[in-house]
């Protein structure tokens, strides 16, 4: 198995790479590490001392609780795994306190966490609108969990595609092909032939619309997988993979014990 | 009522990039480039600005039952 970045883009936590001499299977196992194992930070309880706008407190508590939160894996537990047996401690709970009277949006930056590192992702995320004489206080208790018990806890977007090659002989209608295929920027007319833009043949969504209009044209599969990570805040995208690898040792040293 | 933080579909955080939306649309530019500067780039996501109508302020002005 080799993998090969194609992409990556830091600030928005994407990455792209290309998985070869693997199988759907294996492709498939990374995806739902990524989307059900790998645990990050979210609200998990709320204590409201003060709640008048318009938004009733369950619906504040659900919004809170898909805010996604920085999250540090070093220094925080899973409950279940933490040293003070699931009571609750600094190492596995984290609290953050939220109290806003003024008229407008309250926002995620309004909320203040105890632990610098681990704070709300997005400052400008708002939670709820107050208007004149509303306020809302409340105490917010968030935890590690995981994308498989509720779907604030998923760190991100795992999502994998073929990868082909785009094979092209004598086309009678180019215009015609260029104008169909949903991705632009795969094919060019040059000279009254079509072209196919090597760099953009990875955004090929596989839809056949170019072989039922044209049948010189043929896509062959590779082989090789297409990986797309897309981060939703929480952790790096690099991250992301490197928790989901770290699961999967565990898993199967631990089916190795077993058998 | 108010925008989502999420988007219902894939669950990508959207809630922060509303207000800029609002603004631009509201000054006449088109959604569709506002959208694509915005980088929102899933059809599931733009959905969910395309729909948005903001009802809190005048929902806020009644007694929750």
């Amino acid at each position: 198995m080799k993998l090969e970045k194609l992409k990556e883009e830091k600030k928005k936590g994407k990455i792209t790479f290309l998985l070869k001499d693997s199988d759907e299977v294996f492709a498939n196992t990374i995806r739902r590490l990524v989307m059900e194992e790998v645990p990050v930070l979210a609200v998990e309880d709320l204590e409201i001392k003060d709640n008048n706008s318009a938004l009733y407190d369950e619906m504040v508590g659900l919004r809170l609780g898909l805010c996604p939160i920085k999250t540090d894996l070093k220094s925080y537990e899973l409950k279940e795994n933490c040293k003070c047996g699931g009571e609750g401690c600094a190492r596995c709970e984290l609290k953050i306190t939220l109290k806003s009277g003024k008229n407008g949006y309250v926002y995620c930056e309004d909320a203040v966490s105890t632990d610098p590192k681990c704070t709300f992702a997005y400052p400008k995320m708002p939670i709820v609108k107050l208007l004149p004489k509303q306020k809302v206080e409340m105490t917010l208790t968030a935890v590690l969990g995981k994308g498989k018990d509720h779907a604030k806890w998923i760190p991100g977007l795992a999502f994998y595609k073929r990868e082909v090659n785009i094979k092209v002989g004598k086309v009678a209608n180019p215009e015609q092909i260029v104008q169909q295929c949903p991705a632009p920027g795969i094919f060019s007319v040059k000279g009254n032939k079509l072209e196919v833009n090597s760099d953009k043949v990875h955004d090929c969504q596989i839809c056949q619309k170019c072989v039922e209009l044209d049948e010189n044209i043929s896509l062959e599969e590779t082989g090789n997988f297409i990986f797309s990570l897309e981060s939703w805040g929480q952790l790096a995208g690099k991250e992301m993979l490197h928790h989901a690898a770290e699961i999967l040792v565990a898993k199967v040293d631990e089916m190795e014990k077993l058998l | 009522m108010i925008i989502p933080i999420r988007c219902f579909s894939c669950g990508k955080p959207i809630g922060h990039l509303y207000e800029e939306y609002r603004e631009r649309v509201d000054k006449g530019e088109d959604a569709k480039k506002v959208l694509d500067s915005l980088e929102v780039e899933r059809y599931c996501c733009r959905a969910v600005f395309l729909g948005q109508v903001d009802l809190i302020d005048i929902a806020g002005a009644f007694k929750k039952g």
